[in-house]
């Protein structure tokens, strides 16, 4: 049991880290795409996704995914020999390694979900084997063969350099001496004689071919004008023995690029950096700090109490209050350092959408520009996780509704290129905003006025319209309207969700704007659902000690006094007898003639049962607290939204009258 | 002096309460049953992101259920720091009445309506129904 439960840890961390991983590929990817289309290189973007490709090889060989080891083998093949030939990543090679990576997200996916992991798909396996990162630069190059790296003398090294950067091809020829060459009179010295007659040779490398007709091969590395075809005439060879090689030296091959960067710098670069100094914690466990936190910050109020006490005594308590209050500071300063702590950076939240962009402004065959200002902001990693499927949703509609196609905008003298901007900035009250803007063009409330068959007065009230559940602007988004789709979901998650706010700006023809305000952190709490009585409710699951099948055959009635309402009954578990409630019975809700499920909790160190009818599922849900007096009673600790738009009670099965309140 | 009141009806009554006091109204489709709640509370609602109990005035005013019925709305109060929500048969009109000419209720209504109306404005040959708002959430629990 216990070694299931470590693999389970070990998996949660391969999906953290393997996420991450991800997004930082494919942030640089897209860099790579950028320079390529001014017509430069990133060659240490191509390094580093390397080393990301790596890192998500070995993890995942080690637990054994043996699709994903594959997929992040192949597109590390690709980029080593994009690295090796300079840092260069053409458009073919950048498309490749996104589809690579997508497949390779899909798995870690299944990972996470516990679902089974697809088998890399061959066709895409072999799409990545085919592609040459240099595709449409220099055809037919491989990179330089390790041994040619290793073995090269400085010499050797600016030999080749300077011939390259004079224009010419460099070339490795394989002779392999056999009898039969050895009779018509070639051998290693007239090979050497006759291409050197052709170009010059850099290097001659003698090898052990192992298995072949012949034990010993020659690699011969040379800078020559000659084609392929001469170059095998003369080593008395084939084509498939003569190859075309690039060069590992990026001040000679890429003289646009950047200089090499030293392999393990450690440098900041941002958020999209491998290699920052980054420790990954368990959410839970942050909150179980805070927790922790808490109680110290309890244990500290009855000191003040002691020592206001001592003092009314007459004691002298002055170096007391003084340590007492250093220990205020203290604890303000540890409640801030934890709140930082479970911190993210807008700027890493709002990472996907780069990637997210670049497809839907393909797909729709748009040009958009998407402007990140995120600045320093930062936010809870509760909130942030689940406030980016809002973002998302904001800025789908916005490429794929809002923004006009190129020849539109110019035909509305508006820039050929469209812009999404995503602004973020914290503002009082603990609060952030965050604003996804278009300059497309526009929402039209006449149109979804006719459509909805009321008047829209403004924009607030076209906001309500369009984030009414069910509202389709299909017929109209795309043409008059400019967008509204899924936004009862986005409002759903800013207002019901995150208890934030929403609003909307719209100008015809100029384009829309969606503020979103969300609380900087919010209380997220591991719960448990239950149906009980044909009501669903949620129940923390820290406070459960454990959940069992009720059998068949009732439990034990102990005797009852005169008008007892809901009934103890009583169930022998591990040699101990534990007490058994209905909680139908005892929230007045339902006979509990179908309850199914026993939940343990502890009261007072002793367990008891509760029974519901079925267990539903487990959630982290964000609690409210219920505190009007109308709806405030034993038991009843808070509401959720568990999806539906309607609060959920959360249930403290441990609160003190629950139990004896309600037996009247 | 004349100010704005939110009209509604229950039952066969019409009502008023001061504008000041409604944060919205909301359409209407089920409460989250909360057990332990006074028989008049209908429920928890989420409105804008905010969990609200609401109170039934069918069942607050002793009259029977409806069956479900698409007027129904649920006007969102604010007295103090308390939101609520009030469950009314349907609720149309924004009206200006004037404090002046509302007059206090008979008697035997006022008996019989146990501090839930505190004046009767009569408008058009329309009478409307004041109501204490915080009496009908139920003041007194919040002590």
């Amino acid at each position: 049991m216990s070694d299931r439960v470590d693999l389970q840890e070990f998996v949660g961390a391969f999906v953290a880290e393997a996420d991450e991983l991800i997004a930082s590929a494919n942030g640089l990817l897209l860099e790579i795409e950028a320079a390529n289309a001014q017509g430069g290189s990133k060659p240490r973007a191509v390094r580093d996704l390397f080393r990301a490709l790596h890192t998500i090889k070995g993890l995942a060989g080690m637990i054994g995914v043996e699709p994903i080891v594959e997929l992040a083998h192949g597109l590390e093949t690709l980029l080593r020999s994009a690295d090796r030939g300079g840092g260069t990543l053409r458009r073919a090679a950048v498309d490749v390694s996104l589809q690579g990576i997508a497949a390779i997200a899909e798995r870690v996916r299944a990972v996470a979900e516990q679902r089974s992991v697809a088998e890399a798909p061959d066709p895409l396996l072999e799409l990545i084997a085919a592609t040459d990162a240099q595709a449409d630069r220099r055809p037919a190059m491989t990179p330089i063969i390790a041994e040619w790296d290793a073995r090269l003398t400085p010499g050797e090294r600016h030999q080749l350099g300077s011939a390259l950067a004079a224009g010419a091809h460099a070339w490795t020829v394989t002779f392999a001496p056999s009898a039969d060459n050895a009779e018509r009179g070639i051998t290693i010295v007239s090979v050497r004689e006759r291409l050197a007659a052709l170009g010059d040779i850099v290097k001659v490398q003698p090898r052990v071919t192992p298995g072949a007709a012949s034990s010993i091969a020659f690699d011969i590395l040379l800078t020559s004008e000659a084609d392929a075809a001469a170059l095998a005439e003369a080593a008395a060879t084939t084509f498939d023995r003569v190859v075309a090689v690039s060069l590992p030296v990026p001040a000679i091959s890429e003289p646009a690029g950047e200089p090499e960067a030293p392999l393990l710098d450690m440098s900041d670069e941002g958020p999209t950096a491998i290699g920052r100094s980054l420790v990954r914690v368990d959410l839970a466990r942050l909150d179980e700090l805070q927790e922790q936190l808490s109680l110290l910050i309890v244990s500290r109020f009855r000191l003040e109490r002691e020592i206001a006490a001592h003092a009314a005594q007459g004691h002298d308590v002055r170096r007391l209050s003084e340590v007492a209050a250093l220990q205020g500071r203290q604890l303000r300063d540890l409640r801030r350092a934890i709140l930082r702590a479970r911190t993210v950076r807008v700027a890493e939240v709002l990472e996907p959408l780069p990637l997210l962009v670049r497809s839907l402004a393909r797909a729709a065959q748009r040009e958009v520009r998407l402007e990140i200002d995120a600045r320093d902001a930062e936010l809870d990693k509760a909130v942030a996780d689940r406030l980016l499927p809002a973002l998302v949703h904001l800025v789908r509609n916005a490429v794929d509704h809002a923004l006009e196609s190129a020849d539109e905008r110019v035909a509305r003298g508006k820039p050929r290129t469209g812009t999404v901007h995503v602004r973020c900035s914290e503002i009082s009250g603990n609060r952030v905003e965050i604003v996804v803007e278009d300059d497309g063009r526009g929402i039209d409330r006449a149109a979804i006025a006719q459509r909805v068959g009321h008047p829209i007065d403004d924009d607030r009230e076209l906001l309500a319209v369009i984030a009414a559940p069910g509202f389709s602007t299909r017929t109209v988004a795309t043409r008059t309207s400019g967008r509204g789709l899924g936004m009862d979901i986005v409002k759903r998650i800013a207002v019901d969700v995150l208890g934030g706010e929403l609003t909307l700006a719209t100008v015809l023809g100029a384009g829309t704007a969606f503020t979103l305000r969300v609380p900087l952190t919010i209380a997220v709490v591991d719960v448990f659902s239950f149906e009980c009585g044909s009501q669903a409710f949620v129940v923390p699951v820290s406070t459960i000690e454990e959940i069992f099948e009720l059998s068949a055959e009732p439990a034990m009635q102990p005797p009852m006094s005169a008008g007892t309402a809901s009934p103890v009954r009583m169930l022998e578990r591990r040699g101990h007898a534990v007490p058994v409630m209905s909680l139908g019975t005892l929230l007045a809700i339902d006979s509990g003639a179908n309850a199914r499920k026993a939940i343990v909790i502890r009261r007072d160190g002793a367990p008891v049962a509760f029974a519901v009818d079925r267990m539903l599922g487990r959630h982290e849900v964000v609690v409210r607290p219920i505190d009007d007096p109308l709806v405030k009673w034993p038991g009843i600790s808070g509401a959720t939204d568990l999806g539906d738009g309607r609060p959920t009670l959360v249930l403290d099965l441990a609160a003190r009258g629950l139990v004896r309140e309600r037996r009247v | 002096m004349a100010s704005l009141h939110v009209t509604f009806r229950v039952g066969t009554a019409d009502y008023a309460i001061p504008a000041d006091q409604v944060l919205h109204l909301e359409s209407f489709s089920s409460a989250t049953h909360v057990p332990g709640a006074p028989p008049y509370v209908a429920g928890l609602v989420q409105v804008r992101g905010r969990v609200v109990p609401v109170v039934d005035l069918r069942a607050r005013f002793g009259l029977p259920p409806i069956e479900h019925s698409l007027d129904r709305r649920v006007i969102v109060v604010q007295i103090g720091t308390r939101v609520a929500g009030l469950l009314v048969d349907s609720a149309r009109e924004v009206m200006s009445l004037d404090a002046a000419s509302f007059e206090k209720p008979p008697e035997l209504i006022e008996q019989q309506a146990s501090g839930f109306v505190t004046a009767i404005a009569a408008v058009t040959k329309r009478l409307f129904l004041i109501v204490d708002v915080p009496r009908v959430i139920g003041e007194e629990l919040a002590q």
